[in-house]
């Protein structure tokens, strides 16, 4: 318990520390007084840099970090697939697909605060797929099946996308794959709060459910007998994480392994943490992972997807190889 | 706990073949031995009972009230299941699994009543194991000690000891019986006939078979592995 408590609070003092590094460090050339100040007044040059530019960017990324990384153990628990993730189950190919869609095939309509065509298109397309795997969940008992369907909807959507891309002119192109290499630089205050808003109720649902999430670990048909609400529980939880992880693709482009990679790290540090205290650390986590992959593409300028495929995927790598010597000592 | 359960006109969703009904009552102290073929419905039958799964026909009540209109976590304080397969997990030790029970039970927790559900199951010395390190039989323990924590009315082990020795089978039987008489009704589906009749506690036996207008017959115990045989054979 003591390591948990400890745990969140190094958690903490870390997501800070990168939030400051963030907010007071970039290429524009000011001062400290000039930053301290223009934070609190909001005036000049700085106060435009920091409230317009820092603050909702690095916000954003705290939000989208913690929401993947949540929606990643919803997820892996749910599925009970160490490999399930909003990005491996096809969910942020659904997302991407309804972004096209406005993006490049002109289905764009006129919204405000937040709610672009793009948003709407990215929602939709995310629970479009969250609603195909809640039908026909029951046909995954195996988890390789769950896997090949989120490869297939991948695919599926991808050649669509191709098709819209085709046929795209090169300004709404070049946007488009700029956006597909994801980025944190695009956050606006509206997109913030919409994020936040949501976060706020998928974590609230996500901590009242966490006995119901270690009873559905314990098997479907044990669970049921201890009284968990299945049907509550899928809806819920593909509700829940297609739309965190349509509205983090809407503002910030597909972004890969964070929702994946993150629960495991936080599993290697808390082996024997339950929902109730993994919840915590793994959105701290995720945001503190946020945070640095932005860093990097702010100062070493590499995209945030090359950021976060260099971290995850080895992380992937090794999860497979440590599942193969379980087996052997078995 | 005072209770009785109530079978009337009772068809299940699987196999769809049988179409004969069964008709029974039982009191708390029950045991009941479920056997027959493979396919033929013994889980299906089980998970009905639970409320897990629809009744194609009639009803099952427990103290006159339809298992399958009470909320999951009525049902869940109701009866207690026990699969074949003991879940893994390197997350969650013996005293989470326990605690879960407990609460699922709604009999909401502390850690001192974990400690008396372990310490009356035999099972504290695991405490702080993960069920990963637990081999299948002691797990499977761990499951039905859970079960026992849960479930007040009826526990219902479908082929809990399928992959266990020698030894864990005769202890796990043996524990069953201490169960029946904590005053629930027990549930057994097994394939060990020689297991029932050793473990002695065996109230009655139901045998389960598709194709003819019965699907069920309740015969009264004490349970004769050799008679079952044969009754399995007949078919």
């Amino acid at each position: 318990m003591i390591s948990q408590r400890l745990w969140t609070l190094l958690l903490v003092a870390l997501v800070v520390l990168l939030f400051g590094v963030g907010l007071f460090s970039g290429p524009a050339d000011l001062s400290w007084s000039e930053q301290s100040s223009a934070l609190l007044t909001g005036e000049g040059v700085a106060g435009t840099i920091l409230w317009r530019l820092r603050l909702p960017r690095l916000f954003m990324a705290v939000l989208s970090g913690s929401a993947l990384a949540m929606s990643g153990l919803l997820m892996q628990t749910y599925f009970r697939n160490a490999l399930a993730g909003p990005s491996v189950l096809g969910v942020t190919s659904g997302a991407t697909l309804g972004v096209a869609l406005v993006s490049l095939g002109g289905w764009a309509v006129g919204l405000t605060w937040g709610w672009t065509s793009a948003v709407v298109g990215a929602l939709l397309g995310a629970w479009g797929v969250m609603v195909l795997l809640g039908t026909v969940v029951s046909w995954f008992r195996s988890r390789t099946a769950l896997l090949i369907f989120g490869l297939m909807v991948g695919y599926l959507t991808g050649a669509m996308v191709t098709v819209l891309q085709a046929g795209a002119e090169a300004q709404a192109l070049q946007a488009f794959v700029v956006w597909g290499m994801g980025s944190f630089g695009q956050s606006t205050w509206s997109g913030v709060g919409v994020l936040a808003l949501l976060f706020a109720w998928a974590s609230f649902w996500t901590f009242r459910m966490t006995a119901v999430l270690d009873m559905w670990t314990l098997g479907r048909l044990t669970a049921r007998s201890m009284g968990v609400n299945e049907k509550q529980l899928t809806w819920g939880v593909l509700g829940a994480t297609g739309a965190l992880a349509g509205l983090v693709t809407a503002w910030c482009g597909p972004i890969a392994f964070l929702g994946l990679a993150t629960p495991h790290l936080v599993r290697i540090v808390l082996p024997k943490a339950r929902h109730r205290g993994l919840l915590v650390p793994v959105m701290l986590t995720g945001s503190a992972l946020a945070l640095v992959s932005d860093l990097a593409v702010r100062f070493a300028g590499i995209p945030l997807n090359a950021v976060l495929s260099m971290m995850g995927a080895p992380v992937v790598l090794w999860l497979l190889l440590k599942k193969r010597s379980n087996q052997a000592n078995h | 706990m005072e209770g009785r359960l109530d079978i009337k006109g009772l068809q299940l969703i699987r196999p769809q073949k049988g179409n004969g009904a069964l008709s029974f009552s039982l009191d708390a102290g029950a045991a009941v031995v479920v056997v027959g073929r493979n396919g033929v419905g013994k889980s299906t039958l089980l998970q009905t009972l639970a409320g897990l799964l629809p009744a194609r026909q009639g009803s099952v009540r427990w103290n006159g009230e339809d298992v399958h209109r009470m909320s999951p976590e009525a049902r869940a304080g109701y009866a207690a299941l026990v699969t074949s397969t003991p879940p893994r997990s390197s997350a969650m030790t013996v005293a989470d699994v326990m605690e879960l029970g407990l609460r699922a039970g709604g009999r909401i927790s502390g850690p001192a009543q974990v400690q008396t559900a372990m310490d009356t199951a035999g099972i504290a010395q695991w405490s702080g194991l993960s069920l990963n390190a637990l081999s299948d039989g002691m797990a499977q323990r761990v499951m039905m000690a859970r079960a026992a924590a849960q479930g007040e009315g009826m526990l219902l082990l479908d082929e809990p000891t399928a992959f266990l020795d020698v030894v864990g089978r005769r202890d796990m039987l043996h524990q069953m019986g201490e169960w029946r008489s904590a005053g629930r009704i027990l549930w057994l589906a097994t394939h060990d006939l020689e297991g029932a009749e050793a473990a002695g506690w065996v109230t009655h036996w139901l045998h389960l078979e598709t194709g003819t207008d019965t699907v069920g017959t309740l015969y009264p115990g004490p349970f004769v592995a050799e008679v079952a045989r044969a009754a399995l054979m007949r078919q």
